[in-house]
């Protein structure tokens, strides 16, 4: 039996709390990727240019050095998006994962130049079937620049998802993210963050467990600017034998006066199976600054439950809507299209 | 721009007494099967301890450093004597308490707190305890506070039944060389439906450079009973390490309630390793109350396991590191059984480069159906030369829970500092006043001339550090 250690985080604990890391077994890599041809990209910005090429890899975090070499050696998608200006059309990169195209190993490199304005989607489907996705989305925000970027893991519940996130946010940019991690049976995240003065970070992530899927979520934004600002909201509910780790680390570095930073992450527990571990971390090192965080997790309210369901609506109806009303933060962002294939995947999942 | 003044070393006075050191006896320095033996010998021990430690050794030399927290680079067990025996026996008495030792009990405060406002006093120097007393009429309800080499004579059985049961030398590496090497320490067993008005404290005083102190705290609340329990600590400064690596086991049994109250004040050159654990059994309550303020590092995670039905547990601590102090503090929770309760209150203030941390573990197990945890943290750095953490770490395995965690950083308010000068107070003073207050939910749990010593260290740590 093969075990695979990923996701270290920051500052290690206690060993006894299994958390310092995620441990996984029989996980299959594959050595051999092959070509990629499922995926299309739309894009009707002039401003912005969209080439497959592949970028040097050079991240301070990520999932594991295991398959960041992955990607730096056998990526079998390389985009580059070079965004200049202010664009109203949203970019989308879609995958979809299916028998001809079973292993993604994905490198996107996003540039978002001074001053642009953009708002990019990255979708990733499949088919039903055992894939494999290990991915990595680099971004660097100039000076000035505004971008939303929304990340969909809705692949199926038997295959792996492995995905890094990286940012460089430069001098009063704007990197919001909307993150939904629906899919995979192992589902294991990095976030990074570097925040320059007067820069902004927030993100909105949602997850949901069952059957016997692990979660693992490992987000870390170090502020390094005076005024900086970070917000990480992760709502998630788990069901059956789900296992959730949540892992957020806001990291004050010294000299980010003014700085503000807010973790906050609500589980809601749909089961007496589940596994629900976080660790939200504040590592500071200045003083002028102001970072809060917030973990909760429980049942479903049973007043909220009651008062739902004396409106007519059974038990189950009366829960999804709790959750959806719970996800709702990042679901009104999305357009019509994706918020209902985000309903339905809820509506399919708490059945 | 505003100018901060800093002390480089404050005095804390009447903890700096040292006294020459004067043994009876001194182990060697370092840690092998044959200094264990001696410590043995020495104690006159029964087989089964004497078998315990060097199984405990064994433990130890297995056991790695952990590989988290702050670094232990600096401890050297080859240069330190883990056991001192001080000239003369434990006397009822302090006037048989031999004179420098009982000056300088005397200088900080004991025999007077005594007088006025404990129901029996403990007093550990070096390795033995020194003094031991209680009053007559708790002797006669049955209550037993004895140092835990007469228990292990006297009340051998119920020492071993419980002796290193609650807090396994399996747990990490210095509980393991506590119990090879553990001297002195409180016992105290208090009968069913006996309630202790008046606190106990034991007073525990490292004189001897180079040495460590290893004392063991065995308390057993029986069933219906009440108990107060406070726990001071401190040592002379000296340039070389010392190390502290004390075991308290509480047994709080059903409908029980025990409070174990701590301030602690080593000196800034001591390694405090020290592990605490209580189990609580059906609708026992357990509350810790918490000041860290000394050694140069601290590693110390009070843990309450709520074994019974309704158990409950308040764990309220503070923490203040100055220069060249790396305190990492805490609290671990498990919930094991339905209805249990916890609330975490913890407030951390760190200045002149010194390092919090705030560290915990709540878990709640499948079988704590409806139990409730909150925890709520606090840190202050005053300034930016200083580090503060927060590593909260919750682990949830039942569907039926309501858990909150919060906690914030940060500095004090420009606004309320404002407010305050314009009621006339001078910024030395608002400042003051606000960390007295950051401090108060800590300070209002304790007895209030342990309070008073509080706020004097508190107000020992501010001097200087704040303008």
């Amino acid at each position: 039996m093969s075990i695979i250690k990923l996701n270290e985080i920051p500052l290690r604990t206690s060993r006894n709390f299994n958390i310092n890391n995620i441990k996984l077994e029989n996980i299959e890599i594959p050595s051999k990727i092959e070509k990629f041809n499922n995926f299309k990209i739309i894009n009707n910005n002039t401003n912005v240019k969209i080439n497959e090429i592949k970028k040097d890899i050079n991240i301070k975090y990520g999932v594991g050095d295991i398959l960041i070499n992955q990607i730096k050696d056998n990526s079998n998608i390389n985009i580059e998006i070079d965004i200049e200006g202010k664009n109203k059309e949203t970019i989308i990169l879609e995958f979809e994962l299916d028998d001809n195209n079973r292993n993604l190993v994905d490198n996107i490199n996003i540039i978002a130049k001074e001053n642009s304005v953009s708002n990019v989607i990255i979708k990733y489907v499949s088919k039903d079937n055992k894939f494999y996705h290990n991915g990595i989305c680099n971004v660097t925000a100039q000076k000035s620049s505004k971008i939303s970027i929304t990340i969909l893991n809705l692949i199926n519940d038997l295959s792996d998802n492995f995905y890094t996130i990286s940012n460089i946010i430069n001098d009063e940019a704007s990197v919001n993210y909307k993150i939904v991690d629906f899919g995979g049976k192992n589902s294991i995240s990095n976030y990074y963050s570097n925040i320059s003065e007067n820069a902004v970070n927030n993100i909105d992530t949602i997850y949901l467990g069952d059957k016997e899927k692990i979660i693992d979520i490992n987000y870390i934004a170090e502020l390094y600017g005076k005024f900086s600002k970070i917000n990480m909201n992760v709502e998630g509910a788990l069901n059956d034998y789900a296992k959730k780790n949540f892992k957020g680390t806001i990291d004050f570095k010294r000299g980010c006066s003014k700085a503000v930073g807010s973790e906050n992450e609500y589980c809601i527990l749909l089961s007496d199976n589940v596994r629900a571990k976080s660790l939200p971390m504040l590592l500071c090192g200045e003083e002028d600054v102001e970072g809060e965080h917030s973990a909760a997790a429980g049942k479903v309210d049973a007043k909220q439950l009651f008062y739902i369901m004396s409106r007519g609506f059974s038990y189950n109806e009366a829960l999804k809507l709790i959750i959806r009303a719970r996800f709702n933060k990042v679901i009104k962002k999305l357009d019509e299209d994706l918020k209902n294939i985000i309903i339905e995947e809820i509506d399919r999942r708490l059945k | 721009m505003r100018q901060k003044t800093y002390l480089d070393e404050i005095n804390t006075n009447m903890y700096d007494i040292k006294n020459k050191d004067n043994y009876e006896y001194k182990a060697k320095k370092g840690l092998n099967k044959e200094i264990i033996e001696e410590i043995s010998r020495q104690k006159n021990e029964v087989q089964w301890m004497r078998e315990f430690r060097l199984k405990a050794l064994d433990m130890y030399n297995k056991l790695d450093l952990p590989t988290w927290g702050p670094s232990l680079e600096e401890l050297d067990m080859n240069e330190i004597a883990t056991y001192v025996k001080p000239k003369g026996n434990m006397s009822n008495s302090w006037e048989d308490v031999p004179e420098d030792i009982k000056n300088t009990f005397d200088a900080l405060g004991i025999p007077e707190a005594e007088k006025r406002s404990l129901a029996g006093v403990g007093a550990q120097y070096d390795s033995e305890v020194v003094y031991h007393s209680m009053k007559e009429d708790l002797i006669k309800q049955g209550v037993i506070y004895t140092d835990m080499e007469t228990a292990l004579r006297d009340y051998e059985d119920i020492v071993k039944e419980h002796f290193m049961k609650c807090v396994p030398i399996s747990d990490h590496k210095f509980v393991a060389l506590h119990g090879a090497v553990w001297s002195g320490g409180s016992f105290v067993y208090v009968p069913k439906g006996v309630d202790v008005k008046i606190p106990l404290q034991s007073y525990f005083r490292l004189n001897s450079p180079e040495s460590g102190q290893f004392e063991h705290t065995l308390i057993i609340v029986d069933e219906g009973a009440r108990l107060h329990f406070i726990e001071g600590c401190s040592a002379p400064k000296y340039n070389k390490i010392n190390l502290h690596a004390g075991c308290v086991e509480l047994f709080v049994k059903k409908n029980a309630y025990l409070r174990y109250s701590t301030i602690e004040n080593w000196s800034k050159n001591m390694l405090n390793l020290n592990t605490k654990k209580a189990i609580v059994e059906e609708n026992g309550q357990i509350d810790w109350v918490t000041g860290s303020f000394g050694s140069k590092i601290s590693m110390l995670y009070p843990m309450s396991i709520l074994n019974g039905k309704g158990a409950k547990t308040e764990f309220t601590g503070i923490s203040f590191a100055g220069k060249g102090q790396n305190l990492d503090t805490g609290f671990k929770v498990v919930h094991n059984a339905p209805n249990t309760s916890s609330v975490v209150n913890s407030k951390s203030i760190s200045k002149n480069g010194g390092i919090a941390t705030y560290r915990s573990l709540v878990r709640i197990m499948p079988k704590a159906k409806n139990s409730k945890c909150s925890v709520s943290c606090e840190s202050l750095m005053l300034d930016s030369y200083s580090k503060s953490d927060t590593i909260p770490f919750n682990d949830i395995r039942t569907e039926e829970v309501e858990f909150s965690h919060e906690a914030k950083i940060g500095k004090i308010s420009d606004k309320t500092i404002f407010y305050l000068m314009s009621r006339g107070l001078s910024e030395e003073e608002a400042k003051s006043m606000i960390v007295r207050g950051f401090a108060y939910p800590i300070s209002k749990e304790l007895p209030v001339e342990y309070a008073v010593e509080m706020n004097n260290l508190i107000n020992l740590e501010l001097e200087g550090s704040i303008g």
